[in-house]
C-alpha cells in the first residue's frame, strides 16, 4: 500500500459513510447535510487520482451550489422536514436493489480491470483540459450554454408566482386545486364553463 | 480550426430564433404576445430551407464530431416538419390557456435544437448533451399547466425517471470510455472490436447506454412515465413527446448502436429484439383497456416504438452484416417518417376536440362525424394508418419492416415478424373502437359544433393528404437508399 | 504530488479541532442555568407565535440559488479557458464571448421579468 492507496481508502470510507447516513438518517435536513459530506468526499476521491481540477469543480459546484439548492428546496416546500417526514414503505426493496447493483457492478468492474498492472497516476493538466474543451469540444460547449439557459428559464417559469400570463399579474385571487380526471370533476368543469363564472374555469375559457 | 458553418446553419437559425422569441416576449404585452408563434414559425421555415440545401452533401466538421449526411438531413427535416406542425397546433391552445407563451416557444425551440444535433453527432459527449438539450426543456414544458396538480405530477414523474435514465446512460458512457479511451463513435467501434468485446463489463456498459435511449423512446420496462406524462402535459407538448422526442431517441439509438457498438451487435441485437416484442405487446394490451383518448394514444405510441425497435433486433456483426444493417436502418427511418405524419395528425384532432370542450375521454368523441366531418375524417384516417390499414402510409411502414426481415431470413426474424402481425391485429381493435365511436354513436346532447381554426384545419388536412398520398405512392419517400451511408462509416 | 495537499489537510484538522474543542470546552467550563425564556426561539424580543421549524422560505431564495448555480458552472468553464487564453487567441475569446453572451440572456430575462425584485 502506498500513501496514495491509504488516502484513497480513507476518503472512500468517508464518502461511503456519508452516503449511507444520507439514506438512513430520519431527519431530511440531516440527510441533506450528509449528502454534502458525500459530495465533498467525492472531491477527495478525485485528488489521489490526480484530477485536481475536477476536485475543485466538485467542491465549487456540488458542495457549494447543489447542496445549498437542496436545502433551499427542502425549506421551500410545505413538506415536513423533521423526524416524521420519512416513511420506509419500500425500504427492503430499495436495499435489495441497491445491494444487488453494488454486488453486480463491483464484480463486473473487478472482473474487467482487476488484473491490470498498477501504474503511477498522472492526471491531465488544466491547460490540456482547456485546449481539449476549446479546441476539440467546441460544439458541445456552445450547445451547453443553450442547455443551461433553457434550464434556468425553465426553473424561473416553474418557480415564478402564478400570474396566469407572462408579464402582468392577474387581480383575481385563485385557489389552487387538483383537478381529478373523474367524471364529477368533468361535470363541474363543464358547469363552470357554461356558466362562464368562477376563477377556476379560466383554464378552459 | 476550421468550422463548417453551413453544416450547422439550421441549428444556428433555430438558436437565433429561440433567443429572438424570448426577447419578443419580453417586449410584447398582453394579446400581442401570441405573435411570438409566427416568429418561431418563420425561423423554422428558414431552418428547413437551410436543411434542404444540405441534401446530398457530406459534410464533416468539428474534427469528426459532427457529420451532416443524407441520414442526418432526413432526420432533421422530420424534426423541423414536426416542429412546424406543433407550432401550428400550439398557437391557439397556448394563447387561450394563458401559459407563459414566450417561455413555452423558447423551450420548444431549444428542445428541437437538441434533436437536430442528435443524428449528426459522432461523439458520446455530443450525443449526451444533445439528448439533455432535448429532455430538459421537455421536463419544464410538461409541467407548464401549473394550476393543475396533475400536470405537476406528470412533470415530476417524467423528470425523475428521465434523470435516472440519464444517470445510468452517463455511467455506461464513462465505462465505455474506460475501455475505448475515446468518446469518438468510430474510434469506439475500432477499440472494442476483437477480444475486448466479450468482457462482461463492456457489454453491461453498452446496455446502460442503450437504456438511456430506451427511456427516451419509451420502450417497455422504461415506459411507465409515458401515459401519465402525455395526459398531464399540455397537449401540443404530448404530441411533441410522442413524435419528435421519440424520433430523436431513435436517431441517437441508430447512431450509437450501428456505429459505435456495431462490433457487439450480436449481443444488443437480440436483446433489442426481445425488447421490441415486449414493448409492442405490452403497449397494445394495455391500450385495449384505455378510456381516455390521450392515454390510448400514449400506449399506442409505446406499441409503435416496439414496431420501430424490430429492425434493431435484426442487427448483426461480421461478414455480410452491412446489408442487413442497412435494410434495418432504412426501415427505421421510413417507419419514423410515417409515424410522425399519422401521430401528429391524431394529436391535432384530439387538440381540436379538447380545446372547445375540455373533453378527452373516448366516449366524448361520439358523433364527432356530425359535429365536424373534417375532424372525424382526419381521426379515422390517422387511426387506421396507425393500425396499418391498406391505402395508408401505415401499411407501407409495416411492410418496410417485413422487407428488412426478409433481407436475410432467420428464425428470430420470423418470430419478430409473427409478433408484428399479431400485434397489428390486436391494435386494430382499439383503433377501430375509436373510429366506431366517432361515426356510429349518437353525440351526447349539449356538445357544441366544432369549427377548428385555420392552423389546426390546415395541419389536419395536410397530414391527412400526406397519409393517403404516401399510402398510394410510398415510393415518394422510400427511395432514399443514401440514408444508409452511415453503415459504411461503422 | 499528494503531499502538496498536506497544508490543506492540516487546515482541515485545525478547523475540526477548533470546532470540537470549543464545544467541549464550553460544555465543561460554561455555567448552565436554563429557564423557559432563555430556551425560546429568538424573534427580536417578541414571543414566538408558531412553530418556526415548518415555516416556508420564499421561493425567491430558490431563484437566487438557481442563478448562482448557473453562473457557478459558467465560472468553472472560465478557469481552464483563462489558463490557455493566449494559445487560443481570438477564436477562444469568441467562443467564451458567445457562451457568456447566451447565458447572459438568462440574466437579462430574469431582470426583465422582475425576478430579482424583492417586493
Amino acid at each position: 500500500m502506498t500513501g496514495h492507496d491509504v488516502v484513497f481508502v480513507l476518503v472512500g470510507l468517508l464518502t461511503a459513510g456519508g452516503a449511507v447516513l444520507t439514506v438512513t438518517s430520519k431527519n431530511l435536513m440531516h440527510a441533506a447535510l450528509f449528502f454534502a459530506v458525500t459530495l465533498g468526499g467525492i472531491a477527495g476521491v478525485f485528488l489521489p487520482l490526480a484530477a485536481d481540477f475536477l476536485a475543485l469543480v466538485q467542491i465549487v459546484v456540488y458542495v457549494g451550489a447543489v447542496a445549498v439548492l437542496f436545502m433551499f428546496g427542502l425549506m421551500l416546500t410545505r413538506a415536513p422536514i423533521g423526524r416524521e417526514a420519512l416513511d420506509g414503505q419500500n425500504r427492503g426493496l430499495a436495499m435489495a436493489v441497491a445491494g444487488g447493483l453494488f454486488v453486480v457492478l463491483s464484480t463486473l468492474v473487478i472482473g474487467a480491470f482487476g488484473d491490470l498492472p498498477t501504474a503511477e497516476v498522472t492526471g491531465p493538466r488544466i491547460d490540456d483540459l482547456g485546449i481539449a474543451i476549446f479546441a476539440d469540444w467546441v460544439l458541445p460547449f456552445e450547445v451547453l450554454s443553450m442547455l443551461l439557459l433553457a434550464a434556468l428559464i425553465g426553473a424561473i417559469v416553474l418557480a415564478r408566482r402564478e400570474t396566469g400570463e407572462s408579464g402582468e399579474e392577474l387581480t383575481v385571487t385563485r385557489i389552487e386545486m387538483a383537478q381529478d380526471r373523474d367524471p364529477d370533476a368533468l361535470e363541474r368543469e363543464q358547469a363552470a364553463l357554461t356558466s362562464g363564472s368562477g376563477g377556476d374555469g379560466e383554464e378552459h375559457a | 480550426m476550421q468550422i463548417d458553418f453551413i453544416a450547422i446553419l439550421p441549428e444556428i437559425i433555430l438558436t437565433v430564433t429561440a433567443l429572438l422569441v424570448l426577447a419578443a416576449d419580453l417586449a410584447l404585452r398582453g394579446d400581442a404576445k401570441q405573435f411570438v408563434n409566427p416568429l418561431a414559425g418563420l425561423g423554422t421555415v428558414a431552418a428547413i430551407i437551410a436543411t434542404v440545401a444540405l441534401w446530398g452533401s457530406e459534410r464533416v466538421t468539428f474534427g469528426t464530431m459532427y457529420v451532416v449526411d443524407d441520414f442526418a438531413v432526413l432526420f432533421k427535416l422530420l424534426f423541423l416538419g414536426t416542429l412546424l406542425a406543433i407550432l401550428a397546433i400550439s398557437w391557439r391552445y397556448i394563447a387561450e390557456h394563458r401559459f407563459f407563451q414566450g417561455e413555452y416557444y423558447f423551450l420548444l425551440l431549444t428542445s428541437f435544437i437538441g434533436m437536430l444535433l442528435m443524428p449528426s453527432s459522432r461523439d458520446l459527449i455530443m450525443l449526451f448533451i444533445a439528448l439533455e438539450t432535448v429532455s430538459v426543456p421537455a421536463f419544464v414544458m410538461v409541467g407548464m399547466r401549473k394550476r393543475d396538480l396533475y400536470s405537476s405530477e406528470s412533470a415530476l414523474k417524467f423528470f425523475l425517471l428521465g434523470v435516472l435514465a440519464a444517470a445510468l446512460m452517463l455511467f455506461g458512457m464513462s465505462m465505455v470510455y474506460g475501455f475505448a479511451g475515446t468518446t469518438d463513435l468510430v474510434g469506439i467501434a475500432a477499440a472494442i472490436s476483437g477480444e475486448t468485446a466479450s468482457v462482461p463489463l463492456l457489454l453491461g456498459s453498452v446496455m446502460l447506454v442503450l437504456v438511456g435511449f430506451g427511456f427516451k423512446i419509451s420502450a417497455v420496462p422504461f415506459h411507465f412515465w409515458a401515459p401519465d406524462t402525455y395526459s398531464g402535459a399540455p397537449m401540443p407538448v404530448a404530441a411533441m413527446l410522442a413524435v419528435a422526442s421519440k424520433a430523436a431517441g431513435f436517431a441517437g439509438l441508430v447512431v450509437v448502436a450501428f456505429i459505435a457498438f456495431e462490433p457487439v451487435a450480436d449481443v444488443w441485437g437480440p436483446m433489442l429484439g426481445v425488447l421490441a416484442v415486449l414493448t409492442m405487446t405490452v403497449g397494445n394490451l394495455i391500450a385495449l383497456q384505455q378510456r381516455d383518448l390521450i392515454r390510448l394514444l400514449a400506449y399506442s405510441s409505446v406499441a409503435q416504438a416496439g414496431y420501430i425497435l424490430i429492425p434493431f433486433g435484426l442487427a448483426r456483426t461480421g461478414p455480410g452484416a452491412a446489408v442487413v444493417n442497412a435494410a434495418a436502418i432504412e426501415a427505421v427511418v421510413f417507419y419514423l417518417i410515417a409515424y410522425a405524419v399519422m401521430n401528429v395528425g391524431a394529436f391535432a384532432v384530439a387538440i381540436a376536440v379538447e380545446r372547445r370542450t375540455g373533453l378527452r375521454s373516448i366516449a366524448d368523441y361520439a358523433g364527432l362525424s356530425g359535429r365536424s366531418p373534417l375532424l372525424a375524417m382526419g381521426m379515422t384516417v390517422f387511426l387506421l394508418s396507425l393500425g396499418g390499414a391498406p391505402l395508408t402510409v401505415g401499411l407501407w411502414a409495416k411492410f418496410a419492416i417485413l422487407e428488412a426481415i426478409a433481407v436475410d431470413i432467420t428464425l428470430f426474424g420470423i418470430v419478430l415478424a409473427g409478433f408484428l402481425v399479431v400485434n397489428s391485429v390486436i391494435a386494430f381493435f382499439y383503433y377501430l373502437k375509436v373510429v366506431r365511436t366517432v361515426w356510429m354513436d349518437e353525440a351526447p346532447a349539449g356538445l357544441p359544433q366544432l369549427q377548428p381554426g385555420f392552423n389546426l384545419s390546415a395541419v389536419v388536412v395536410v397530414l391527412m393528404v400526406g397519409t393517403l398520398v404516401l399510402g398510394v405512392l410510398p415510393g415518394l419517400v422510400t427511395d432514399f437508399s443514401s440514408v444508409i451511408s452511415i453503415v459504411a462509416a461503422g | 504530488m499528494l503531499s502538496e495537499y498536506l497544508p490543506v489537510l492540516l487546515l482541515f484538522g485545525l478547523a475540526v479541532a477548533f470546532a470540537v474543542g470549543s464545544l467541549v470546552v464550553s460544555s465543561l467550563v460554561g455555567p448552565r442555568v436554563p429557564n423557559p425564556t432563555k430556551l425560546a426561539a429568538y424573534e427580536s424580543g417578541n414571543i414566538p407565535l408558531a412553530d418556526v421549524r415548518n415555516t416556508r422560505f420564499s421561493v425567491k431564495f430558490y431563484m437566487v440559488a438557481m442563478l448562482f448555480l448557473i453562473f457557478d458552472i459558467e465560472v468553472v468553464f472560465i478557469y481552464p479557458w483563462a489558463v490557455v487564453f493566449r494559445e487560443l487567441g481570438w477564436f477562444g475569446l469568441g467562443q467564451m464571448a458567445l457562451f457568456i453572451g447566451i447565458l447572459g440572456v438568462a440574466f437579462v430575462y430574469e431582470i426583465g421579468r422582475g425576478g430579482l425584485e424583492w417586493d
